[in-house]
């Protein structure tokens, strides 16, 4: 069943006014579709709602065009274009490795032999691979050499191969690192094998083999265009080294060291320099972590192209457990991590383009794609103005490396684990079940690899179907990001604020610059993952007297950085995140590799780099469950002059969110507190909670307790709770945190009339507020008071003291 | 360990009852728990279920804590119209296959047939010491983990 024949992407997320955006589709059987412009205002097609709601715009790009395939070739590798080095006849090839999926079920998407190091195309070349019963296998053009032995994996070997083209000897060598007591003995494979080695065309080949020569259209987007890579290898390389003869064990040992050039009585000490006479290639995946380029240190400069970002800022096979930053210990971080499903960009031909009209409206808007046998897909994208050129005074800060870590996410179908964390049964969309089945669409950063190894690295040019209206995420039976993020662009619609579009990267890279025009920026639902310079930009805003609406939960949590290698296809390309320490994390990163591969920071959660979530916006998250939401009630601190005039309209005991799209609450999913001991200024106030109030599904983030111990959950553990909260910042400014990412879904009730939906009347005394120009009025001096963090101890405490 | 009931036990009549009457009142819910909302399709206020009964609370961790290779999962196959049963294979790139041609006309139902379902496929043993095989030395065990 085919269920997406129309997919695409755009080549950015926010596009300036003047600008070109260019489109690239997929249309994979009718033989046209059609392309319109809308204005995107609702994607969430709930019945209790407002339903989907675009408007067509009139658009030179709207019209017809021929439908092609187009497909992505996925799976990471290193790659040299042919040259005469390379055509060798006797030779030695080796290379530690650390595989990851060594013998894969038949039915696994790619199952096969595995290409390690080769120059191997349909029986002609030579290679070390792994065979399909997960043994270490020379090839020498048609022939096989193999120990029978097979590699156990997660484990370090060594291997490799010779050819004595003259006496037709071949040998083939592999040594596992550590022996157990009860493991045979591998002794080197030994066979006569005629030559020569008939050569063509193909690369070399560092993670698989050249599968095909084609010039079917649908190659032009592999790396090189036309030369179709096949046998992707998941697991670590370190060291792959090509000589010219056939080296002796000792000769093999000794060339483990790599090229040491220059050397003199002072420096270096590698391969003598007769042994030196036979390096074609020696690759250091140490040397450029941060590039895509695979640096050779031979003599001929062979430098392979990276294709597809695999994970870099490895361990290698002599990572000694003392240093954990590549940058003072590169010699430890040899390896590269290569996935079979890793894509960096699909490489698509460009379908059609639109230059944005000068002055063109700020908001939120999609191609809307389709066909007249019914196939429909919408690429989605925003139009933001310049810095300078803001076309309001309210900005919605689109939440778009979050949507980037959640790219094409995979766990209702991966993770048997999905189904407790939701408490209920997932329901996956069409969109779900074409990524079970088009691994080569890439996942998440919230997924595992096809080889259970944990995936760190997203990329934003290829088609992201969970950036879609009408996609109602497993987690909730409901929208989650950006067609979450819509319900709040509905309510700004609806209630006919004027608003302009910015996004992550807009603020990544241009800093204040972006914010500071603006009375007030308003976050998306789920603003989760953020990078340094994003979030040092929000912190110089709210302080100059910026007004700042934290719409969601969950925020501020996860290091990112973009990977700075791609800069040259535009802003923000890839992005890469790491699970470290703590946190909620699907996949944990292993030992040593905590350190981004793209900036060399740290990864993991901003709360282990001493920015507490809490001290962005005034709340961080302690609790999260995705079964049902539920509601607030205001408290008595929301009668405090400095913030009572946002419940103006709002009855003190009246039910505060008891109804809404996601969850069918404003309390839910992933909630955030008020915590003056993590970041909350002192003077946060707590206008609104749900404490109390949730199910056995919510349980406390780990990252807030030390033990397991029972009594975690929504029934019991009283930070199981959202807090509405609000603080002034320093010149006028301030931050109102909302603390749920249900919390949005609630706006559109009643289509967000404010005197039916007090969510809606809520916001509105919030924006309305912050939205003028000026400083916010004073609070009163009886405000203006030492505060100590201590003074929030429960009396209890204080008589314990 | 607590036992699923068997066949004909009052007790699985019990949890089978509970079960269908929380689905029931989730109707209209953007979301679902097996919890019975006192209004209808409004969570607002809710009681029984899980939070209420202990062994339905426990059969449901079990049948929701299996691994991904044969789980039961709903695939929506027409937005906001129809929904179907379908069984994961467990294996990278091979899709869920449906194991029925039924269509369900809203979301909370199949969550009530896969608790049926559920109730015939486990053992009234599962994942009692007997149960022990050697995938539990490789997280290959019966009870997911993230």
């Amino acid at each position: 069943m085919a269920w997406m024949r129309l997919t695409g992407y755009a080549d950015k997320f926010g596009v300036h006014p003047g600008d070109t955006i260019r489109f690239y589709v997929n249309c994979d059987g009718p033989k046209s579709y059609d392309a319109q412009l809308v204005k995107m205002i609702n994607g969430d097609t709930n019945p209790r709602g407002p339903g989907l709601i675009e408007r067509k715009r009139r658009a030179s790009l709207n019209g017809s065009y021929k439908g092609r395939r187009q497909v992505i070739h996925s799976g990471s590798y290193g790659c040299v274009e042919d040259n005469s080095q390379l055509r060798v006849q006797s030779f030695t090839l080796q290379c530690w490795v650390w595989p990851t999926t060594p013998k894969t079920h038949p039915k696994y998407w790619k199952h096969g032999a595995q290409g390690l190091v080769t120059k191997w195309h349909r029986n002609r070349g030579y290679g070390l691979f792994i065979n399909e019963d997960g043994c270490a296998e020379l090839r020498i053009n048609g022939k096989k050499v193999t120990t029978g032995a097979p590699l156990r994996d997660h484990a370090w070997h060594f291997l490799a191969a010779t050819y004595n083209a003259e006496t037709g000897q071949a040998i083939l060598y592999h040594e596992p690192q550590v022996v157990y007591a009860l493991d045979p003995v591998i002794r080197p494979a030994k066979e006569k094998i005629a030559g020569p080695v008939r050569h063509d065309g193909s690369p070399a080949v560092i993670a698989g083999y050249t599968g095909a020569h084609s010039d079917d259209p649908t190659a032009q987007s592999s790396v090189p265009a036309g030369i179709i890579i096949n046998g992707h290898y998941n697991g670590k390389i370190d060291g792959p080294r090509i000589c010219n003869r056939a080296l002796s064990r000792e000769e093999i040992e000794t060339m483990k060291l790599g090229a040491q050039r220059g050397m003199t009585e002072r420096r270096n000490s590698g391969p003598t320099g007769a042994l030196s006479e036979t390096i074609v290639a020696a690759w250091d995946f140490s040397d450029g972590i941060n590039t895509i380029v695979g640096k050779d240190h031979g003599p001929y400069l062979l430098d392979a192209q990276i294709v597809n970002c695999p994970t870099r800022a490895m361990t290698g096979h002599n990572f000694s457990g003392n240093n954990f930053d590549w940058k003072h210990a590169p010699q430890e971080y040899g390896a590269i991590h290569f996935h079979d499903d890793d894509v960096d960009d699909a490489r698509w031909e460009v379908d059609f383009e639109w230059t944005v009209p000068a002055n063109y409206e700020s908001d939120s808007y999609c191609v809307k794609l389709t066909t007249d046998e019914g196939d429909e897909d919408y690429i989605p994208f925003f139009v933001v103005p310049r810095p300078g050129e803001e076309q309001a005074k309210i900005a919605v800060m689109m939440p778009t490396i979050s949507y980037m870590a959640y790219a094409n996410e995979h766990l209702a179908n991966n993770a048997g684990g999905a189904e407790l964390l939701v408490y209920r049964v997932p329901i996956m969309q069409h969109q779900n079940m074409f990524l079970a089945e088009h691994r080569e669409y890439g996942g998440s950063i919230y997924d595992t690899h096809t080889d259970g190894s944990g995936l760190c690295l997203s990329s934003r040019l290829r088609p992201i179907l969970s950036i879609r209206p009408q996609y109602d995420h497993f987690l909730m039976q409901a929208p989650w990001q950006y067609p979450a993020d819509l319900h709040l662009i509905y309510w700004l619609n609806q209630l006919g604020y004027k608003y302009d579009v910015i996004t992550d990267e807009d603020v990544n890279y241009d800093g204040l610059a972006r914010l500071e025009n603006y009375n007030v920026v308003i976050t998306g639902s789920h603003p989760e993952h953020n990078s340094g310079p994003q979030l040092d930009a929000i912190h110089d805003y709210t302080q100059r007297g910026g007004r700042f609406m934290y719409m969601g939960a969950d925020g501020f949590y996860w290091i990112h950085s973009y990977h700075p290698a791609y800069d040259h296809l535009g802003r923000g390309i890839v992005t890469e995140m790491r699970r470290c320490e703590s946190g909620i994390r699907t996949w944990r990163a292993d030992p040593g590799e905590y350190y981004h591969q793209s900036t060399g920071e740290l990864g993991g959660m901003w709360r282990y780099r001493g920015r507490y979530l809490h001290s962005v916006a005034g709340t961080g998250m302690s609790s999260e469950g995705f079964d049902i939401s539920s509601y607030y009630s205001r408290t008595p601190e929301s009668n405090d002059p400095r913030v009572s005039w946002a419940y103006e309209g709002i009855g003190y005991d009246e039910k505060i969110g008891n109804f809404g799209l996601v969850g069918g609450g404003a309390a839910g999913t992933e909630l955030d507190i008020v915590d003056t001991l993590l970041g909350s200024p002192p003077h946060t106030l707590i206008t609104a909670t749900s404490a109390g109030r949730h199910t056995e599904g919510y349980l406390l983030v780990m990252e807030d307790f030390g033990f397991n111990q029972q009594g975690l959950d929504g029934t019991q553990h009283p930070r199981v709770r959202s807090d509405i909260a609000y603080h002034e910042t320093p010149n006028g400014g301030g931050c109102f945190a909302f603390s749920s990412i249900a919390f949005c879904g609630s706006l559109p009730w009643n289509n967000g009339d404010p005197e039916k939906n007090n969510i809606s009347r809520l916001v509105k005394n919030v924006l309305d507020r912050f939205s003028q120009d000026g400083p916010l009025p004073p609070p009163p001096r009886s405000a203006i008071k030492h505060r100590g963090r201590a003074d929030y101890d429960p009396p209890l405490n204080k008589k314990r003291k | 360990m607590i036992r699923i009931p068997p066949k004909g036990s009052p007790d699985r009549d019990r949890l089978i009852e509970e079960h269908k009457a929380c689905i029931e009142s989730m109707k209209g819910v953007a979301g679902c728990s097996i919890l019975r909302c006192a209004t209808p399709g409004d969570t607002t206020e809710i009681s029984g279920g899980i939070h209420e009964d202990f062994q339905l609370n426990r059969v449901l961790l079990r049948m929701r804590a299996q691994p991904a290779k044969g789980k039961l999962v709903v695939v929506c196959t027409k937005i906001e119209k129809e929904w179907r049963i379908a069984r994961c294979s467990g294996i990278r790139g091979v899709p869920p296959e449906f194991v029925s041609d039924k269509v369900y006309d809203n979301e909370q139902d199949p969550q009530h047939d896969i608790f049926l379902m559920r109730l015939d496929e486990f053992p009234e043993t599962d994942g009692f010491p007997e149960h022990f095989h050697q995938g539990w030395k490789r997280r290959d065990d019966n009870w997911a983990a993230s």
